[in-house]
């Protein structure tokens, strides 16, 4: 492109303009693309769950059990296929919260009856059922360990009722994989151990947290909900029921705001972004009337003239785009190491800087040229060569 | 437009042309009822006194302003129907521009600033570096192509400036007041190379001026005073 060395020595010329502009946009980018990646493994795991699973919950919060004998009564409510007690144990590896990874009390054969995405070998299987301090850990935790079946390890949970003076014993009776095509978003850091080592260890005085329904037709499942849930109106613990779904939606919800307020802040920054572009190229342009009146006056078609400029702010755009772009990536592959917050971000399976984000990104940092540009591009298409050059 | 450039020997033929400004309510007449003819080859100083409308009528023969009534017909092609965007056209065409304060562009170094009217050609990078060298060969100034204008003195700058003007091979060669900025042996070396283009290169020169000794250059003086031409 011929008109190329003006465009970019002008650029060159007012370098430290041109890189604060850049600076500027490129903070803005990786904020915006950053966030959206975070708000897109927020949303991702909403889809984590199953429509023909129900989750029943005590109707005031996650915090309080379920008495044990809603297992049965839920079990007896038409639609219910089976059913199997999850409750989070909220135990510590090295009793220290910096390696933690999911570890939940189930009903193992009804557990792996449930979640056909828990994918263990027979044997493997066999041994759970019939071990009672027996646990089966996911591949990428074992990976992360180093730990093979057989291999024996201590939980601290910090919940107060399932502190027992001291630690739970699990011996690896299995490392369950899953089918990443079928069940993209299975969890395989996670554990599960037998419900009764949990029941028993706590002197028989602990409830369920959860309790998972498989119904026979996800079509039916706000009316099964509805049923489970009646059981209980008229009892002392009034239950929750939800869709798998609207129950990892629950869980994710306050993240969700958390993305939503993330995102405003990202737009407030795109938009501070633009002013700023534009006010770079506005002061761009109005020192360049000369320039603009001496285009015009050897022939520069208007559009031409308006469109060096555009192309300009197109360029910091661009450039500002694929630096936070950049920045972006970087983080997004650096956060998951983070201290503390890798242990959140590491959660969304998939994280990564998406194609989709990528132009996102991108389309925004020329967006924000564009609009920034335009301006003072179509003030200068409409200059008049005799007001601009006084003198010919 | 070059073809009847050739069949007819006037190079510019202003028919009583009006400019009339329109400021708020009040009108300012700055031309009224101009004629003018210029032969082809022809080295026309304008002279007047300041705001008596020198540039104006020379921006009305450059196309890059609009007369009120009357009729501009320059190098063949008659002005006052064309567009805008035709009237641009025209003028990377037809017209070589010097200024008073020589307008080069700063971030573009000399041959840069000479090849500018040359990107509107369809001339390959290489023809068209070729050109811009020659133009500021023929201005003495081959040795400054990579220097920027800060870098240049005004007459040096000025010269860059004509070498910009010539290097499209234009019809007409408009100057406005190009030797009022500079000092006296840098104005000399100016007018003595206008005189060249005009004798060597026959481009026809419309120079407005106030400087007599400028004047005296051209072979024909008019003199503009109150919006009225005089010889
Ligand atoms: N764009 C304009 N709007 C209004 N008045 C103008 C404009 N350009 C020039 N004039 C007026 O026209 C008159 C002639 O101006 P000009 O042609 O520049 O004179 P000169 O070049 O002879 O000094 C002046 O009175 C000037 O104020
Ligand atoms: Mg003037």
């Amino acid at each position: 492109m011929k008109f190329a060395p003006l465009i970019l020595k002008h650029l060159r010329k007012n370098w430290i303009r041109t890189l604060s502009t850049v600076l500027a946009m490129a903070v803005c980018i990786f904020l915006i693309c950053t966030l959206q990646t975070v708000v897109d493994a927020v949303n991702y795991g909403l889809h984590l769950g199953n429509a023909s699973r129900l989750v029943t919950r005590h109707y005031v919060s996650l915090v309080f059990n379920l008495p044990n004998n809603y297992e049965a009564k839920i079990a007896a409510v038409t639609g219910v296929k089976n059913i199997t007690i999850v409750t989070w144990f909220g135990g510590m590896y090295r009793g220290d919260l910096k390696y933690f990874f999911p570890n939940l009390a189930v009903e193992p054969e009804k557990f792996l009856a449930i979640y056909p995405e828990i994918m263990l070998p027979e044997d493997q299987k066999q041994a759970w059922f019939h071990d009672g301090r027996g646990c089966i850990i996911g591949r990428k935790l074992a990976e992360k360990w180093g730990w093979k079946v057989g291999d024996a390890f201590q939980l601290e949970s910090f919940i107060p009722p399932y502190r027992v003076g001291k630690p739970f014993e699990f011996v690896i009776d299995g490392i369950y994989d899953t089918d990443l095509v079928k069940y993209p978003a299975t969890d395989l850091t996670a554990m599960y151990f037998n419900y009764k080592y949990l029941y028993e260890a706590t002197g028989e005085k602990t409830g369920v947290g959860t309790l998972t329904e498989l119904i026979d037709d996800p079509s039916h499942a706000g009316a099964i909900s509805k049923a489970i849930d009646a059981e209980f109106e008229n009892s002392d613990t009034q239950t929750k029921t939800e869709t798998e779904q609207q129950f990892i939606a629950g869980f994710v919800a306050m993240a969700g705001n958390l993305a939503l307020l993330l995102n405003g802040i990202g737009l407030a920054v795109a938009f501070t972004i633009l002013l700023v572009t534009a006010n770079t190229m506005s002061i761009a342009v109005r020192e360049r009337q000369q320039e603009i009146g001496v285009l015009k006056t050897l022939g520069f078609p208007s559009g031409l003239v308006m469109a060096l400029i555009l192309v300009e702010a197109l360029l910091l755009g661009a450039m500002g785009g694929a630096l936070g772009l950049l920045l972006a990536g970087g983080a997004i592959r650096v956060l998951p190491s983070v201290p503390y917050i890798g242990d959140v971000v590491r959660q969304f399976p998939g994280l990564g800087l998406s194609s989709r984000i990528v132009t996102y990104g991108l389309g925004t940092a020329l967006l924000l040229g564009l609009l920034a540009g335009f301006v003072p591009a179509l003030l200068a298409y409409r200059a008049r060569i005799t007001e601009v050059l006084r003198q010919l | 437009m070059s073809t009847t450039n050739t069949v007819t020997t006037t190079a510019v033929s202003v028919q009583n042309v009006r400019k009339v400004y329109q400021r708020d309510s009040i009108q300012i007449k700055v031309l009224d009822g101009i004629n003018l003819e210029v032969q082809q080859g022809e080295f026309v100083a304008l002279m007047g006194p300041s705001g008596s409308g020198k540039t104006t009528l020379l921006n009305l023969i450059a196309g890059i302003d609009r007369v009120t009534s009357g009729k501009v017909v320059v190098a063949g092609t008659d002005l006052t129907p064309l567009s805008e965007g035709e009237l641009a056209k025209w003028r990377s065409r037809n017209i070589g521009f010097i200024f008073q304060f020589y307008n080069l562009i700063p971030v573009l170094n000399a041959v840069e600033n000479v090849e500018l009217p040359l990107l509107l050609t369809p001339l390959s990078g290489r023809e068209r570096r070729e050109r811009a060298m020659t133009a500021l060969r023929i201005v003495g100034l081959e040795d400054r192509a990579k220097h920027y204008p800060r870098q240049l003195s005004g007459g040096q700058e000025q010269r860059v400036a004509i070498a910009r003007a010539v290097v499209t091979d234009p019809t007409v060669l408009v100057a406005d007041e190009p030797t009022g900025d500079l000092d006296h042996q840098s104005a000399e070396e100016i007018l003595t190379l206008m005189e060249t283009f005009n004798k060597e290169f026959h481009k026809t020169i419309l120079m407005v001026t106030h400087d007599p000794r400028a004047a005296a250059k051209a072979r024909i003086q008019h003199h503009l005073d109150k919006g009225v031409l005089s010889n």
